[in-house]
């Protein structure tokens, strides 16, 4: 039976256009500019894999399960030390209007290398680790998230890694800077910068920028990126010392 | 740990004898599990005929127009409903349409792998949708927004989050939580005949008027559960783990609605030949079980109506 066409209810008839020069509208969540949303994180979200786990910031909700290390799949080639094999999916509901399921390779890819600097990929030779994500509903800031999920079930894996890796955006609208840009906000943003970070080490893992910027303004919307993957960093190391004691 | 002193089933060779639980586990299943049936006891500490415990959570995806999270003992299904508007075929003009898909994510399982789908998933989306269908749990013409013009589309998209064992049941029991917990959407005609969705706050009065005033939730009649059993000798294994499934392999689906009647019973194969008396057990087994369903639901959508009001 071949589905008819359908279209989905437009329900915010009109994206609201913000007066760009005015720097004092108001979030539509009710946050300052500064603040990041709550983050509830939880490992052991799916027991079928080696390890896994569930990040809710706000209405963003990601779940990622680490499976592996295994054994490559038969078509690659030798290689002496391990391989990061990423995945990430968005549910089809996860979207306001009602997506295909399709694989985002640019998210795939995008979640490769901001992990692949952390994990000692030399611990598990030979063999592949698998990191799929699904993204559950997606509010915004959703890779920044699907980073900073996949670095915890990496750690309840027990993978190796120099340090976890926590990850945040900045969106740049007129002359605000506002920091985990919610859906809405990220539809109208001018412009964007996303950090993936190891709080530990003070290493930057990954760092993307798009749109057009002063030199000034990456300048205080990285110590702001920065910031906010510190102070995730914390939770998630708090997250994975509860999991460790409540399970002895 | 404690070592395994007799080969209980008949096979292999002498150096069980000082061999690890969980190293027995794993290279003689067959002859571990049948050690303990012989005790009336599954390795969770389960008698054979109960089912694992099951939790429903509704309303878990707010960017959905009904959904519910699902989990039996470890098996977890998320399901989720999306409105979208359609203009209804030609020979059923006040009908609307429902379409079922049942995803496995490559988290769910680690024999799910990206680009290479899981064989179950789509065996799974035809048996949902049929049971739904024939049970005639929907009216599809509460469906219906103007006759011949417009109609609702409902996109039931079930996804498995964790896989272990029984996900037939897990995934029906999800459909039916989220189609229960369904809300829609107040909505109006515009003048190119296009519905658009009506505000809920009801200070600002619209001009136009609303078509679906009286229609904001599914009545659901006659609702369906279902109880997978595994058939192994004489035993009868209800609600069984991924492990007890890949094991022992005459699973028999027995689907019963609220009413009471058998709304369909699916035995693929297997080695075991299910004996007449032994499907009577299956479907008393199940009888059981959707009397508790049936309550973990209502409880479940009543504790969220009390939050909503």
């Amino acid at each position: 039976m071949a589905s008819p066409a359908s279209y989905a209810l437009r329900r915010h008839q009109q994206q609201r256009r913000r007066p760009l020069q005015d720097d004092n509208w108001v979030r539509s969540d009710g946050r300052g500019f500064h603040q990041c949303r709550p983050a509830f994180l939880r490992t052991g979200a799916a027991r079928a894999a080696s390890g896994s786990a569930y990040a809710e910031f706000g209405s963003t909700k990601v779940i990622v399960s680490v499976f592996g290390p295994r054994e490559s799949k038969k078509a690659m080639k030798y290689s002496g030390i391990g391989r990061l094999n990423c995945n990430v999916n968005f549910a089809t509901f996860s979207t306001a209007t009602r997506g295909q399921e399709s694989d985002h390779k640019d998210f795939s890819s995008m979640l490769h290398k901001a992990l692949e600097g952390a994990v000692l990929l030399e611990s598990f030779p030979k063999t592949t680790v698998d990191v799929f994500a699904l993204v559950l509903e997606s509010g915004g800031s959703d890779l920044p998230a699907v980073i900073s999920c996949a670095s915890l079930a990496l750690a309840d894996a027990g993978i190796m890694m120099y340090d976890l890796v926590a990850s945040a955006s900045v969106s740049c609208i007129g002359n605000s800077l506002i920091i985990d840009p919610a859906a809405e906000e990220e539809d109208c943003q001018d412009g964007s910068l996303t950090v993936a970070f190891m709080p530990s080490r003070r290493e930057i893992t990954q760092l993307t920028l798009t749109g057009e910027w002063s030199t000034g303004r990456i300048h205080e919307a990285t110590e702001l990126c920065l910031d906010a993957c510190s102070k995730l960093g914390e939770i998630m190391r708090t997250c994975l010392k509860q999991a460790v004691s409540s399970s002895t | 740990m404690a070592a395994v002193k007799e080969d209980a089933g008949g096979r292999g060779g002498g150096f069980e004898g000082e061999m690890e639980v969980e190293a027995y586990r794993r290279l003689f299943p067959l002859p571990y599990y049948e050690r303990h049936l012989l005790e009336s006891v599954r390795p969770d500490a389960r008698p054979l005929s109960s089912a694992r415990d099951t939790s429903i959570a509704v309303g878990a995806v707010s960017s959905a127009d009904g959904s519910a999270l699902v989990k039996t003992g470890e098996t977890t299904m998320l399901a989720a409903i999306k409105l979208e508007v359609m203009s209804p075929s030609q020979d059923s003009p006040d009908e609307g349409s429902l379409a079922i898909d049942f995803h496995m994510p490559p988290i769910c399982s680690p024999t799910v792998r990206p680009g290479r789908p899981a064989e179950l998933a789509p065996v799974l989306s035809k048996q949902l949708s049929d049971v739904i269908s024939r049970s005639k749990m929907i009216h599809l013409k509460e469906l219906s927004l103007v006759s011949g013009k417009a109609a609702w589309m409902a996109y039931l998209d079930i996804y498995c989050l964790n896989a272990d064992g029984s996900l037939f049941d897990v995934a029906l029991l999800s459909a039916v939580a989220a189609l229960a917990h369904l809300h829609i959407p107040l909505v109006s005609l515009n003048d190119e005949g296009r519905i658009i969705a009506v505000s809920g706050d009801p200070s600002r009065k619209t001009t136009r008027e609303v078509v679906n005033k009286d229609k904001r939730k599914l009545s659901l009649n006659s609702v369906p559960f279902s109880l997978t059993c595994l058939l192994h000798k004489d035993y009868i294994l209800a609600d069984p783990t991924a492990e007890e499934e890949s094991i022992m392999d005459t699973p028999v689906t027995v689907v019963l609605d609220s009413l009471d009647c058998l709304v369909s019973l699916y035995k693929p194969g297997g080695a075991a030949l299910a004996l007449t008396s032994s499907l009577k057990e299956c479907v008393s087994l199940t009888r059981r079980r959707v009397q508790e369903l049936r309550s973990i639901l209502d409880e479940a959508l009543q504790s969220t109506e009390m939050d909503e009001d």
